[in-house]
This record gives structure tokens, C-alpha cells and sequence, in this order.
């Protein structure tokens, strides 16, 4: 039986240009023929292939003519004991035989037969091969199911076969890209075949089933989500063993998402490796903001308090100060933008210091900088915290002026080395005398 | 996941630059219009400090906010707060009592239907616009708003070390 559904799979395509048969059985057939598929079949079905087709320029070669071809065809035909019961087989094969459309086409099906034969299997026409692929999917689907098999089905048993069929393969879990995919095309040929009626019962079948079949050929394996880019629905696939019921589906879809972002979100907030589950990681992430929140509000405070300091410096030192500062700070920035140049660094030990520390530290996190620090709990995301670590361990310059300059400076590398973008030196310069002008 | 990770970092570096350079222009404004009303004002103990407290932490805020841009629904919020606030304090004081009346009616609303603030709550009432958001968007707007306020406080502490010491 399975090599039975080895055969139409070469000869899927074949089909197409075998005009004896009717559109209903070639749509069945492919139906059927997709249904039950298998991976590694269709993989044995692409190595037969290729080595059938050599088979085939053989045949034609040694220059069969349509007459021998029809012995060869009505000789190899043997009655399958599963088709017993379906007399049409015989039927298809006599008529096969009589009008052979294709030499190509029947070649390659012969061997296939023939081949197939060898392997064990009632070798049948193009034919009797559809129809018995057809007939044998359709007695396995019978079993399954236990609906009644036979030619004789009319257009709306086998709507309401291919309805329960997408039901069955909806519940299983072993489909796969490739079968998907040739799913796909084979629906689309049968829109192409214009039974428009099936398709579309398949269609409103799909929608109904809620989202059940996939009609998106790019996700998959087992995965549960897939964004379509149509931008109607998201397609989810039942997993197996789990609810098919459109509801939980659209439930287990919030939660993964919610679950995705709770991950995110561990990585984000420091120790919350031990943490398990949705509760205990809200506690958690509720907490941190808190306190970085309280941090800020702390933060401000003491940067109000020390303002007042400020402003009494800013009275003595303004005058004296800013006019030469404003000279150093252009070349300080010129030289910042490279960050090897040695003059940077000899023209201020503190930067000097700052470079070093930065350039050096930046995989190490000395303890005795963290105890320099005011607050109390330290932010730990590690290349900000290095970057304000190298910040602290610079000894600041007197005067406020250069405070400020240097921080802002300092800022702006932070900003570059950790970004590793140079930002445009006439940038900087702006920036630097927009920051001057504020002094005045 | 990988990708929006290291987008997110990216965008981390950046911001940080931008609240930087704001937040220190936002910090000589405050100076030099503290400066501008005399010494007095602003080195009063007390209410004085409070008041400036206050200001450098709205103007923390407000850097950050605009830094981000409109690009979060939480800055969105954020700003959108931070306009209103200044709008009502400038503006005379009747205003602000029906801005009261309207608070205290929405409260009483509140009341009524309460129940045990859930966790989600809590954290809808940390995250600025957390309200108007389902559980799984305010988990994303969590997630960068956590980043954001890291670097603040890391940008601010830097000044403040710097300045202090």
C-alpha cells in the first residue's frame, strides 16, 4: 500500500497530461496522494524519480512503439487484492491502455510500475495507479474514519471527506513543510480545475476549523505560531495532544507571547535567574522599578543639593575661568574623536586616566570603584556600569568649569566607545559651544 | 529574539547620549534661571530644596521622554503628563480645581469597582500610560521603559559623582 502511494507522486504531475481521466479522480487522487504522504516517501518518491527517469530515455531508446507499450501495459497489470472490491480499476486500466496519450509520460509511469513491481507492489497502469493510490488512500481513510469508499462518491461525500480528512490531519502532528507545500499546490489545482465548490467548502472548511490548516507554507515544524502576511489572522496549528478548540488556541498564542516577554524581562532585571514562574517575576519587576524610580528621586536630590555650590562657584570662577576653558575644550574634543591619538592623552592626565582605566577595564569591574559610589545599589547593566565606573575613578579637575566640560566630554565618549560610533567632529564642536554659550 | 536584542542595545547607547546631552542642558537652564531670581530662592533649606528636587527630577523625566520620542507609548504618556502638569501649573488656579473635581469623580468610579490591586495593576500604575494596555503590550513597554530608567539613573549618578566630588 505504501508503495501503491509511492506511485502517483512522479506521476502527480504526469496526470496532468493524462486527459482520460476525469478531473474528479485526478483531484482525489491528488488529495488522497497529499494526505498520506510521508517525508521520507517523498524523499524515496524524488531518488525513484530520478532514477526512473533514466529508466524512461532507456525505454525509449530501445524504441517502444504505443502497441508494445499497451501489452507492457495490460501484462503488468495484476488485480491488487485490496482493490478486489473496486471494479474500476480494470476498468481505467483497459481504457488507459487503449489510448495512450503520452510516450514520455507512460514511460515513465511504466517504469515506475515495472520498478515498482520489483519492489513488491502490483505494478498497474497510470490509471489503475491513480485509482488504486485513490482507492487505497481512500480504504486507509475508511478505516480511519469508516465512511463508505467508492468510486461511485459523489462530489458532496468527498467534500465531506476532504472536510473530515483536513479534521484528521489537523489532530495529527506529523505534517511537514514539504507535504504542506505540495498541499498547497495541489489545492491550488484544483482551484485551477475549477471546482470551485470544493476548494471553497475546503476554504470555508479551513475557516471554520479556525485556523487549523496552515495556508501559510513558510512556518513549521511543530511550531505552534506563524505570522501570514496577510494581515487578517494568525494561522496556529494544534499541537499534538492539545485542544484544537479555537479558543484555547487563541489563549495559548497570549500566553507564549506573554511568557516570550516574561524571558526578556529576566534577562533585563538583575537576579532573577532563581525565579520561577509569572507571579514571583512581577514581584520582582515591580520592585526594581520601584527602586529605580526611588533612585532617580534620590539622584535629584542630590544633584539639587548640590547646586547651591554651584552657583557660588559659578559666580568667582565665571569670568576668569570660562574664556581659557572654552579655548582647551575645542582641542580637547578634536583629539576625543580618535581615541589613540597620544596627544589626547598627554594633553590631561585625568583623560588620560579615564582612557586607560576604560580601555583597559572593560572587561573588569574593580570593587573599589563601586565603593566610591555614593548610592547604594548598583545598575548592573555592565558596559554603562563600566563606563560610569571609569567616570569615578578620574581625578577631578578644580574648577567647575572644567567640571562640566570634561563630564560632558566624557559623556560623549562614553557614548562613542560603547556605541563605537564617531559622531562628526563638527558635531561635537557644536555641541561643545551650544554647552559654552549655556555657561554665559 | 537575538535581534531585537542587540536593536535594543543599540537603541540603549543612543538613548543615553541624547539624555545626556539634555539632561545637562535641562541642569544649566535650571541654574541659570535659579541664578536669574538671586541666591535667596534656591538656597532656601527646605521648601526650597524640595522645589528643586522636584524640577531636576521632572526635568530627568522630561530628557529621558524626549529622548525616546514618540516612538513608546510610555514616553508618549509621559510627556503627555509632563505638558499637562506644566499647563495647570502656569495657569490660574480655577482650572486646577476642576481638574480636581474630575480626579476625585474618577476615583470615586475607582472605588466602586476595586478589588485587590493585582500585580499588573501595581505595575500599570509604575509604567507611565500603563493603563491603557493589555497585559502583553505593557510587559514590552516594561521591558524598555526598565532600560530607559537604567540609563537615567546611571547618566545621573555620573554627574552627580562628578559634580560632587
Amino acid at each position: 500500500m505504501i508503495n501503491r502511494a509511492l506511485l502517483p507522486a512522479g506521476g502527480g504531475e504526469n496526470m496532468l497530461h493524462c486527459t482520460d481521466m476525469t478531473v474528479l479522480e485526478r483531484q482525489r487522487a491528488r488529495i488522497k496522494w497529499q494526505q498520506e504522504q510521508q517525508q521520507q516517501q517523498f524523499q524515496l518518491q524524488q531518488q525513484e524519480i530520478s532514477y526512473f527517469t533514466e529508466l524512461a530515455d532507456v525505454f525509449h531508446q530501445a524504441g517502444f512503439h504505443e502497441g508494445g507499450l499497451s501489452e507492457v501495459v495490460t501484462r503488468s497489470v495484476k488485480p491488487d487484492p485490496g482493490l478486489v472490491d473496486n471494479g474500476w480499476n480494470n476498468d481505467h486500466v483497459v481504457g488507459y491502455g487503449v489510448g495512450l496519450p503520452y510516450n514520455n509520460g507512460l514511460g515513465f509511469e511504466l517504469n515506475y510500475g515495472a520498478i515498482s513491481r520489483t519492489s513488491s507492489c502490483p505494478p498497474e497502469a497510470v490509471a489503475a495507479v491513480a485509482a488504486a493510490t485513490v482507492k487505497g488512500s481512500e480504504s486507509v481513510v475508511s478505516d480511519k474514519i469508516s465512511s463508505g469508499a467508492g468510486r461511485e462518491s459523489s462530489k458532496k461525500r468527498k467534500v465531506d471527506k476532504i472536510q473530515n480528512n483536513s479534521k484528521v490531519v489537523a489532530e495529527e502532528d506529523t505534517r511537514d513543510k514539504r507535504i504542506k507545500g505540495c498541499a498547497e499546490q495541489g489545492e491550488s489545482k484544483i482551484t485551477e480545475k475549477n471546482n470551485n465548490k470544493n476548494s471553497r467548502n475546503n476554504n470555508t472548511n479551513k475557516n471554520n476549523n479556525s485556523n487549523k490548516e496552515n495556508s501559510d507554507e513558510t512556518s513549521k515544524d511543530n511550531s505552534k505560531v506563524s505570522e501570514v502576511q496577510k494581515p487578517d489572522y494568525i494561522h496556529v496549528r494544534a499541537r499534538r495532544g492539545q485542544a484544537t478548540d479555537s479558543h484555547s488556541l487563541a489563549e495559548r498564542v497570549r500566553r507564549e507571547k506573554i511568557s516570550e516577554r516574561m524571558k526578556y524581562l529576566q534577562d533585563l532585571v538583575p537576579g532573577c535567574d532563581k525565579i520561577t514562574g509569572k507571579a514571583g517575576m512581577l514581584d520582582e519587576i515591580i520592585n526594581y522599578v520601584q527602586s529605580l524610580q526611588r533612585q532617580v528621586e534620590f539622584l535629584s536630590m542630590k544633584l539639587a543639593a548640590a547646586n547651591p555650590r554651584l552657583d557660588f562657584n559659578v559666580d568667582n570662577l565665571f569670568a576668569k575661568e570660562a574664556f581659557p576653558a572654552c579655548s582647551i575644550n575645542f582641542p580637547t574634543i578634536g583629539m576625543s574623536s580618535d581615541m589613540t591619538n597620544p596627544a589626547y592623552l598627554q594633553f590631561n592626565p585625568a583623560q588620560q586616566q579615564l582612557l586607560a582605566c576604560c580601555g583597559l577595564d572593560m572587561g573588569i569591574d574593580p570593587p573599589d570603584m563601586a565603593l566610591k559610589r555614593t548610592t547604594s545599589a548598583p545598575v548592573s547593566i555592565p558596559e554603562t556600569f563600566l563606563d560610569s565606573s571609569c567616570f569615578t575613578q578620574t581625578h577631578p579637575p578644580p574648577t567647575w568649569d572644567a567640571d562640566l566640560q570634561n563630564l560632558y566630554n566624557v559623556a560623549f565618549d562614553q557614548g562613542r566607545q560603547t556605541s563605537f560610533q564617531t559622531q562628526p567632529f563638527t558635531g561635537d564642536v557644536k555641541l561643545s559651544c551650544l554647552f559654552l554659550s549655556a555657561l554665559y | 529574539m537575538a535581534s531585537k536584542h542587540t536593536i535594543a542595545t543599540r537603541h540603549a547607547q543612543g538613548i543615553r547620549a541624547r539624555f545626556a546631552s539634555r539632561f545637562l542642558r535641562s541642569l544649566l537652564r535650571l541654574r541659570r534661571s535659579g541664578n536669574r531670581f538671586g541666591g535667596s530662592q534656591s538656597n532656601d533649606e527646605g521648601i526650597g530644596k524640595r522645589i528643586r528636587t522636584d524640577r531636576i527630577k521632572i526635568a530627568a523625566y522630561a530628557a529621558m521622554a524626549r529622548a525616546v520620542g514618540p516612538r513608546r507609548t510610555w514616553s508618549r504618556a509621559l510627556l503627555f503628563k509632563l505638558r499637562n502638569r506644566a499647563r495647570i501649573h502656569g495657569v490660574s488656579r480655577k482650572r486646577c480645581l476642576v481638574s480636581e473635581k474630575k480626579r476625585v469623580t474618577r476615583n470615586k468610579v475607582v472605588a466602586i469597582s476595586s478589588r485587590e490591586p493585582s500585580r499588573a495593576d501595581t505595575l500599570r500604575k509604575l509604567v507611565p500610560g500603563g493603563d491603557s494596555m493589555d497585559t502583553c503590550v505593557l510587559l514590552e513597554e516594561t521591558a524598555h521603559y526598565i532600560k530607559c530608567l537604567a540609563t537615567q539613573v546611571t547618566v545621573m549618578q555620573s554627574i552627580a559623582d562628578r559634580l560632587l566630588l
